[in-house]
């Protein structure tokens, strides 16, 4: 099993969460995040009065599949989020133990 | 909790004779058919009944129990129910609250007694609640336990010895009651505020607490209980109306609340299988079919029964409030006491911290001091009293339809809609009293209407007085947010503000359509019926129909894109409109809940605001005329195009920015579209037109984008002798730069098309890194000696400004002209890591002021201070260095 996290641009989301709907990804975990990488923060005025937004808002996709998936996911994703600009965001895999659903104990891939 | 079926005695109940039911059996049995009655709706007094069965079990139980005569011979004891129990309010899973109490000290051998009397409860599956006590320790324990005191003032006899009971309720009141009366009330208070504190509004919830929250029982029961610890009325809740707490009116209203409640939570402890106050979504929808809610005006079962019940819990609420507040003052409990009591209008006085009409005769020969008292409410801070409110609402139809369209109306409506506020709504009293509605009947369709889901947290109306009351706060609490605190302070006219605010979602009263739309309709009918002028019935109507643009295009645009920008801007139209839905968007999620809003939307939001609103202040492209200038020119270059070809215009306009629409004429936005259509797989194709009659040549570059592109390009043409005059460069949203150039035609124009060629091959060259463009020049510009004019008349200033675009970082560079100097500008740029994405460049004389719009190779503008320096000095080199007094090769080499 292979957890995938993907931090795009908020604005993207739809596409994406349609793009993996296409592929039959169902279910997936959406935080909204803050963060700088190479797109820095930037400020703004105000009469005068400076506003800095030193993290930019971003949205995080979490998604637990079976590892055969991941590299179909990862392009649907690269694919989907991207404006061709900075602040696209990344994709990060990470290889997951064990995933056990709550209510009915199922483990493994009939957990996910 | 205490042990089941462990260690019990039953040997004295079974071995009772067969046939007769024990009382535990009997108990069950009428419990089930209760329940069952209840459940099919033929039950009305349910809870009466239910007490009424354990009531049964106890008496029989005391009866059967043999030992109990000889243990209470000569040591009476009565059995008392209290709490809920006593009032008779007795659900299908409450605790059964009982007291049993002693004459004297409490006998070892009761113990067995209690067993006996309790387990079989226990077995039910019912939860309860016991205390043995004698009468002294109940007496001395109630003196400093407010809460065992509490129990005690809805104890109710059940069985054993009454005379018994009668001494306790004397005792109780003789050493408690009326020894501690004020300390017992400021408790109860104290206890109300931290009950909601913890609880929460049920009134607004959307999971409501039936018992606990703000509306719900307890605050029914905390007012039964100040009345007992006062006056003891006789029988509970009629109690509170005979005693004058409550009006008939009230009364009746309160039995129907508290009828309603209870249906609610008893379905709720049956669904639950267990106590469970709290509404949770889970049992919201079956509890609405049970209870035979249907679908009406567009509004679901579910979200009609939730209106129902938070309209019950609503009046609840304020009736526990001006009790408290009433109670509070007269016992001179209230802490705050405004003193000296202001003057009040004609007909409306002040009593006792409350506003009321000097007599109902005054108040009823018109509508006007209806309205007067809320504008002395808004006016002193103050709440009406319960018989104002109560007058109040038996005059509503005074307000007839001339009243409410009149002018003077209005106005005094504005003046409390605008009032500064600390805390204490008016808008809500007008509510609740029914008033507001009354005056914008459009208004009535959205009072207790629920949003079934997790994410509009408060029903409509509620909403609605939210919004306002943070706008409010944005203005008169500098503090919490300065930022809004500023911008509302700049708006030209805030009342329109307050008035959108007010009515932005009341649409949604209306069973069809979409409801920013439905509600801009509703509101544009309200305010024109009012006579209101145009611009401000424009202003209201946009800002309600426009009230979620702000918010979906934060999230589902790319801010980051002038574009974006610029189409809000253009649909917005004024700086003043956009500030005030700004505050609108901002108030409305603030208000709506926790999902809707956060510090990252906040982020967002805020972002597109300035960045519109740079887009604005500056003019150039939300202008009315420069919006329409661009849609002709749009409908221009498109009827340029035969009528099966109008594709290729039409989609290649929707990538061109708004910049380049604005500051092409449409014979330009032609050509360079069909010079486009011959690019093809070439990286560059130019196209070279002379200026009639003069010595210029205009040289339209079209060409896929790259950094550093245009540097090449001004060097080719220094180093072809071609002299650049102007150049402007824009970038289609496809990749494509257009870099158009004035240059002066060669002195010599006898083979000028020959060098064009040559200078076309030298660029295809160069971009193809062929040609080394940098040494070429060098050599070249080894060479030429330039005549500059003296320096030092204007020294050469390189400007660095990030403060008039959210977009673009823009480089000003004011010096001498001289030859390559565009080139070496562009190319130092370029060195430096930017890209031109807009270029003015313009000669007066010999006074050369350049203007870049650059932005890094990742799209972004420099603000790091450092890289600023960098830049500067890396142009200012150039112009040093290029100066012939300054001419070193070594150095040249440097600045390229």
């Amino acid at each position: 099993m292979k957890k995938i996290e993907a931090v795009i641009k908020p604005f993207k989301l739809d596409e994406v969460k349609e793009a993996l709907n296409e592929i039959g990804i169902q279910g997936m975990t959406i935080s909204e995040v803050k963060g700088y990488g190479r797109q820095k923060g930037h400020k703004e005025i105000y009469r005068g009065a400076e506003y800095i937004v030193d993290f930019v808002p971003k949205l995080k996709i979490e998604i637990v599949l079976e590892a055969a998936m991941a590299d179909l996911v990862v392009e649907t994703i690269r694919k989907a989020a991207n404006t061709g600009k900075l602040g696209d965001g990344k994709i990060f895999i990470l290889p997951v133990e064990e995933a056990i659903r709550v209510r009915t104990g199922e483990t493994g891939k009939d957990a996910i | 909790m205490k042990p089941i079926n462990q260690g019990r005695d039953h040997t004295m109940l079974n071995s009772e004779p067969a046939g007769l039911l024990l009382p535990v059996e009997h108990l069950k049995q009428k419990r089930v058919l209760l329940i069952e009655q209840f459940l099919e709706k033929k039950l009305p007094n349910f809870m009466i009944a239910h007490s009424n069965i354990l009531d049964a079990y106890f008496s029989e139980s005391f009866a059967r129990y043999e030992p109990l005569q000889e243990m209470t011979r000569k040591n009476p004891l009565v059995l008392v129910a209290q709490g809920g129990y006593g009032r008779q309010e007795q659900c299908i899973h409450s605790d059964v609250d009982i007291l049993l109490l002693f004459k004297k000290k409490v006998p070892p051998e009761a113990e067995a007694f209690i067993q006996s009397l309790l387990y079989p409860l226990w077995d039910l599956g019912l939860e309860v609640g016991h205390a043995v006590r004698s009468l002294k320790e109940c007496i001395s324990i109630g003196k400093i336990d407010f809460q065992v005191l509490t129990s005690l003032l809805d104890a109710r006899f059940i069985c054993g010895e009454a005379l018994l009971f009668d001494d306790l309720v004397e005792e109780i009141r003789k050493q408690v009651l009326n020894r501690q009366t004020d300390r017992l009330i400021a408790w109860q208070v104290e206890n109300n505020r931290n009950r909601h504190a913890q609880f929460g509004d049920s009134s607004y919830r959307l999971e409501p607490n039936l018992k606990e929250g703000r509306g719900g029982l307890r605050d029914y029961h905390v007012m039964l209980w100040i009345a007992k610890i006062i006056s003891n009325p006789a029988e509970g809740r009629k109690g509170l109306e005979d005693a004058g707490y409550l009006s008939r009116d009230e009364f009746h209203m309160l039995s129907n609340a508290l009828a309603f409640i209870f249906v609610v939570r008893n379905r709720l402890h049956h669904l639950a299988g267990r106590k469970c106050d709290q509404l949770y979504f889970k049992h919201q929808i079956r509890l609405a079919n049970e209870l035979n809610f249907d679908e009406k005006k567009g509004q679901k079962p579910v979200e009609r029964f939730l209106g129902k019940l938070h309209g019950q819990m609503e009046f609840i609420k304020q009736l526990n409030r001006t009790f408290l507040y009433e109670i509070g003052y007269a016992r001179g409990l209230s802490k705050k006491r405004p003193e000296p009591e202001p003057d009040c209008a004609p007909g409306i006085v002040l009593r006792k911290g409350r506003l009321d009409f000097s007599s109902e005769r005054e108040a009823a020969l018109g509508p006007g001091l209806l309205m007067k008292i809320f504008e002395e409410s808004a006016r002193l801070q103050v709440p009406l009293s319960s018989h104002a409110r109560r007058t109040l609402c038996k005059l509503l139809d005074l307000m007839d339809e001339p009243f409410i369209a009149s002018r003077s109306a209005m106005e005094a409506f504005e003046g409390i809609l605008s009032a500064q506020t600390q805390g204490f709504s008016v808008l809500n009293e007008m509510l609740t009293t029914g008033f507001l509605q009354k005056f914008i009947p459009e208004f009535d369709g959205i009072v207790h209407r629920i949003q079934y889901d997790t994410y509009h947290l408060y029903p409509v109306d509620k909403h609605s007085l939210r919004t306002v009351q943070t706008l409010k706060n944005f203005r008169w609490l500098p503090e919490t947010d300065p930022f809004y605190h500023k911008i509302i302070k700049d708006l030209s006219n805030p009342t329109l503000l307050y008035w959108a605010a007010l009515l932005h979602d009341i649409g949604k009263g209306e069973a069809e359509g979409n409801h920013s739309a439905v509600g801009e309709h509703l509101v544009r009918n309200f305010f024109s019926r009012r006579g209101y002028s145009p611009e401000d019935v424009e202003t209201v109507s946009f800002l309600v129909a426009e009230h979620l643009l702000l918010a979906k295009t934060a999230t589902r645009r790319d801010t980051n894109d002038e574009e974006t920008s610029i189409v809000c801007a253009r649909r917005i139209k004024t700086a003043d409109r956009l500030k005030m839905l700004y505050l609108l968007t901002v108030a409305d999620s603030m208000s709506t809940g926790p999902k809707a809003w956060n510090e990252w939307t906040g982020t967002l939001l805020r972002d597109l605001f300035l960045k519109t609103l740079g887009i604005m202040e500056k003019g150039e492209f939300a202008s009315s005329e420069a919006i329409a200038r661009v849609e002709q020119k749009k409908a221009r270059v498109v009827a340029a195009w035969p009528a099966s070809e109008k594709e290729v215009p039409g989609k290649l306009i929707e990538i061109m920015s708004p910049r380049y629409l604005l500051y092409s004429s449409a014979e330009d936005i032609c050509d360079h579209i069909r010079l486009f259509q011959t690019l093809g797989n070439e990286e560059v194709v130019w196209k070279i037109a002379p200026i009639n009659g003069s010595g210029t040549r205009t040289v339209t570059v079209c060409a896929k984008d790259r950094p550093g592109l245009f540097s090449k390009i001004a060097g080719i043409f220094t180093l072809h002798n071609f002299d650049i005059l102007e150049a402007q460069v824009y970038t289609w949203r496809n990749n494509i730069a257009l870099d158009i150039f004035k240059v002066k035609a060669p002195l010599d124009t006898l083979f000028e098309h020959e060098k064009w060629i040559q200078a076309e091959k030298s660029l295809k060259a160069a971009l193809s890194g062929q040609l080394d463009l940098s040494s070429a020049l060098q050599r070249k510009l080894r060479e030429s000696r330039h005549i500059k004019p003296p320096a030092g008349i204007r020294p050469d200033l390189v400007v660095v400004d990030n403060g008039s675009s959210n977009f673009f970082t823009i480089v000003e560079v004011f010096t001498h002209d001289f030859t390559g100097l565009l080139y070496g500008v562009t190319h130092a740029l370029f060195q430096c890591g930017l890209d031109v994405w807009v270029a003015k460049i313009s000669t007066m004389v010999d006074q050369v002021v350049d203007v870049f719009y650059v932005r890094d190779f990742d799209g972004q503008k420099i603000e790091d201070p450092a890289q600023v320096q960098k830049i500067k000095s890396a142009v200012l080199e150039v112009l040093t260095v290029e100066k012939p007094e300054a001419f070193h090769a070594s150095e040249k080499d440097q600045a390229f």
